[in-house]
Order: C-alpha cells, then sequence, then structure tokens
C-alpha cells in the first residue's frame, strides 16, 4: 500500500468548516515611497487552486509573502483559515507551507539533513524523521543523492528539495511562487503531479508563475494581478472586493518593483 | 511534553543544524581560531619582550581576541541563514521563535567557548602565564562570557544579517554593547591569575551573571520582532 506523502492541518484546530481559506481587505504593503500592494480584497474558498498571474512588479510575490506571514502589510486585514493571521502569525505558520523564489537551503548541509531539520521543525521525532525524509525524497526523485551536500547540486534538484520541504509538515495552505523556474521538463511535470495531489487531498494552492498556460489548466481560478491591484478574477471559488484605497495614504504607485 | 521542554527540543536542533554546518565549513573555524591567534601575536610582538608587562596584558588580549573571533563567529552562523532566504523559511516554521533564538544563542556560546579554549593555551605560550593554577575559575569566566557575547551577539546578527553592510555594522554595534562584558571578564580573569588577592574575583563573575542575564531576557523577548521584515 503506497504510503501517504500529503498530510493536511486539520480544519477543526482552526473555527470548524470555515470554508474561506485565504480573506484579505485592503491589503496594502509599502516599501519606502513605493507600493508593492496597493489594496488587495480577496477571497479563496478551501481547497481551491488559484493561479495569480501578472506582470513584473504586480506585486504576486509580496501578495504570497504576506500570505505566508513572511511580510507584515503596511494596511488591511488578512485572515488564513478563519484565523486573524496578523495577530496569530504563530498559529497560521502550522497551517501555511511556502516556496519562495530562492530555496532557502543550508549549503553545507546534505539533502537529507535539510529535510531532516525541517521535518523535525515539524513535530516529528525518532524513527519516524528518517521515514518521512526518505519519502520525501523518493517523491521528489532525489534519493541518489541524499547525502551530496546541498551546495553541490545543481538549481533545479534545489527547487526539487524545496518541493519536498513543502511536504514535512501538514498544510492547508501552500503558497508557490514561480515553482518551475529553474525546473526540467521532468521537474515540471513533478510540479504538476503535486498540485493534482494538493488539489485531491482539498489544500488551498495559490502558484503564481509566468508559466500561464500551464497553472492555469491546473487551476480552479485565475487571478490577475496589475500594479498592486487585482486587476481580474475568473474561474470559481475566488472572491475580489473592491480596493478600499480611498483614505489610505498610500503614494503612487510608480516605482513599485515588487 | 511540557512547553519547555518542547522549547529545549527546539533549540536543540537548530543548535545541532549549526554546529553542522560550521564542522562541514572547516576552513572558516581554522580562519578564525588562526585570526584570533594571530591578534595574540601581534599584540605579543607590539608590547615587547618585558615578561611581566606581557603577563599583565595577557587577560586583556585574551579577551580582545576572543571577541573579535566572536564577532566573526557569531556573524557566519547568521550568515547560514541569509545565505539563499533560508532565515526567511527558519522564520516560518511553526515554532516558538524564542526556541529559535535559544538554539542560536546555544550555537554562539558553543563556539565562543571552544574558540575562548583553544586561545587559552595560546595565551599561556606566547605571554608565560601559568593557566594551571586557576583552571576552574577560569572556566567559569569563559563559559560567563562566552554566554553574554552569544546572547547579545545572536540579535545583533539577526539584526544586521538583511543589511549590505553587515560584516562592519555588527561590530560597530556590538562592541560598545559588551563593553561592560569585556571588562567584567578581562578584570575577573587577572583576578583568577593572580590568586584573588583583593578578594574582588566573586564580584566580576556577578556582574558577568547579571550580563548574561539581561541579555538573555532581552534576546528572548526582542528575537522574535527581529526576524520580522
Amino acid at each position: 500500500m503506497p504510503q501517504t506523502i500529503i498530510y493536511v492541518a486539520s480544519r477543526t484546530a482552526g473555527p470548524a468548516g470555515y470554508p474561506e481559506a485565504v480573506a484579505t481587505e485592503g491589503l496594502a504593503r509599502l516599501f519606502g515611497r513605493s507600493a508593492a500592494l496597493a489594496g488587495i480584497g480577496l477571497h479563496v474558498q478551501a481547497g481551491r487552486t488559484v493561479a495569480l498571474l501578472g506582470p513584473n512588479g504586480a506585486g504576486k510575490t509580496t501578495l504570497l509573502r504576506i500570505l505566508a506571514t513572511a511580510l507584515r502589510p503596511s494596511f488591511g486585514s488578512l485572515f488564513i483559515d478563519g484565523l486573524d493571521a496578523l495577530r496569530d502569525a504563530d498559529l497560521v505558520r502550522g497551517r501555511v507551507a511556502y516556496l519562495p523564489h530562492a530555496t532557502g537551503l543550508y549549503d553545507d548541509l546534505t539533502a537529507a539533513e535539510n529535510l531532516r531539520f525541517a521535518v523535525r521543525l515539524h513535530g516529528r521525532r525518532g524513527a519516524e524523521v528518517d521515514e518521512r525524509v526518505a519519502l520525501l525524497l523518493a517523491e521528489v526523485e532525489l534519493g541518489y543523492a541524499a547525502d551530496q551536500r546541498t551546495v553541490t547540486l545543481s538549481a533545479g534538484m534545489r527547487r526539487r528539495l524545496a518541493l519536498a520541504r513543502l511536504l514535512a509538515g501538514a498544510p492547508s495552505l501552500v503558497l508557490l511562487d514561480e515553482p518551475h523556474a529553474t525546473l526540467d521538463a521532468d521537474g515540471m511535470a513533478l510540479v504538476d503531479r503535486l498540485l493534482g495531489l494538493w488539489h485531491a487531498a482539498g489544500v488551498t494552492v495559490v502558484v503564481a508563475s509566468h508559466q500561464a498556460d500551464r497553472v492555469t489548466a491546473m487551476a480552479d481560478a485565475t487571478v490577475r494581478l496589475e500594479g498592486g491591484l487585482v486587476a481580474e478574477v475568473s474561474g470559481s471559488g475566488v472572491f475580489a472586493a473592491p480596493a478600499p484605497t480611498a483614505g489610505l495614504p498610500l503614494p503612487s504607485l510608480a516605482g513599485a518593483d515588487r | 511534553m511540557s512547553a519547555l521542554a518542547a522549547a529545549a527540543r527546539i533549540a536543540l536542533i537548530v543548535a545541532g543544524k549549526d554546529a553542522t554546518a560550521e564542522l562541514r565549513g572547516r576552513q572558516a573555524t581554522a580562519s578564525t581560531a588562526f585570526f584570533a591567534a594571530l591578534v595574540l601575536l601581534l599584540f605579543g610582538f607590539a608590547l615587547g619582550p618585558d615578561p611581566t608587562r606581557l603577563a599583565e596584558a595577557g587577560p586583556g588580549l585574551l579577551w580582545l581576541a576572543t571577541v573579535f573571533g566572536g564577532l566573526l563567529t557569531i556573524g557566519r552562523l547568521h550568515q547560514l541563514e541569509a545565505d539563499d532566504g533560508a532565515l526567511e523559511q527558519l522564520a516560518l516554521y511553526p515554532v516558538d521563535r524564542r526556541a529559535l533564538y535559544a538554539g542560536k544563542a546555544l550555537a554562539g556560546a558553543t563556539a565562543m567557548l571552544v574558540l575562548g579554549g583553544l586561545l587559552l593555551p595560546v595565551v599561556a605560550l606566547l605571554y608565560g602565564i601559568d593557566l594551571a593554577s586557576a583552571w576552574l575559575p577560569l572556566s567559569v569566566i569563559l563559559l560567563l562570557g562566552a554566554v553574554g557575547f552569544a546572547a547579545i551577539g545572536t540579535c545583533y546578527a539577526a539584526l544586521t544579517v538583511r543589511m549590505r553592510s553587515r560584516e562592519l555594522l555588527l561590530p560597530l554595534l556590538m562592541l560598545p554593547a559588551v563593553a561592560p562584558l569585556l571588562l567584567a571578564a578581562v578584570k575577573a580573569t587577572t583576578a583568577a591569575l593572580a590568586g584573588d588577592p583583593l578578594a574582588e574575583l566573586g564580584s566580576w563573575l556577578g556582574l558577568l551573571v547579571a550580563f548574561d542575564l539581561a541579555m538573555l531576557v532581552v534576546g528572548t523577548a526582542g528575537y522574535g520582532f527581529l526576524l520580522e521584515e
């Protein structure tokens, strides 16, 4: 019998049966005098896969970092699975897995040691840790490189390892920033397979990519950002609220570079 | 499992990861130890061959070399996290950030202890100091100095690690802040080596303990905010 690769955070840990995985109102983020986000109001139903599209500087990465609690918004509210992510960020972090541009791996550790660190920080212990690490490495087809130092891995292999780390916990929301970057055809197929597994397991996924056709084909809905605002929403399970920029002390969007 | 035991487990995992990475990068560890030993050697040349003068300067120079080497070590332990965005990932694990601080500080204190332990025989050799008669108080002073330095250094390293000029800012910010620790450690080392004729060792050790506790409290409370962006 195949082992389970996807674990999902129990929704009963938050408000039971809460229908929205993500709910933001007036989400804005300033970098100096530039506004990377200028008032995002977005509601994503639980279990949906959402393609986040837009040109460079549209605010995709900033939005994903805020959803991951890696970056605090300058204004606005954010709820993940019904939990206030600005007030209860510690609780939210157990429910979110985030793949950023950078892989966030430790160069001097081996591939297995990097995953072992992540798996242990997600609360697993004893023999269960090594079992899980072996399973994750097999899932991303890196079993042969388990004992290789990460600094010696190619960019594509590092990306695969970072994808494996997403599976170390039991997220109910997965955030992917350009997951196909640096991957070969097999690697891209791996991302597609993981997207399918998460979807089947009821995990909400928000994926930002310039591979528009590829991610749109896998997604329930598409959100297009432009200039730090939601320009267009299509598909099912995602709703955009009007941006309440009136009253927010936002500077000009000119020069926004994130 | 109690919250304290869970935090201790996380701290040990983080410190173990740092120790593994540090040992793998043996080149950096050896370079730091060599740099600190070189500082001692050059100060020895500058002071001249007078054995009394060398012995008097020994405790101060031991701690200066330890602090210089410690700045490199503490900075490097956080540089591990800055490379390829690992610090952001570390901050996103669903664990108590006070435990992350404890882990980073534990790794820093251990590295400082090893560095100090390596430098003690170098000081004994270069400055003609008899360490054997005072090994116990010297060990306690080294332990307290390493803990205090790592406790505050971990905070400053987290503060500066995302900055472009972090190599310059870390010593600029840290050296004034560790002045009380440096003073107490040098005075305590001098008293211990002299057999504590003025019975002042206890006071300096008390200052070291107070400094360590204050910095651990500040670090535990503030480290989580330093991880925010």
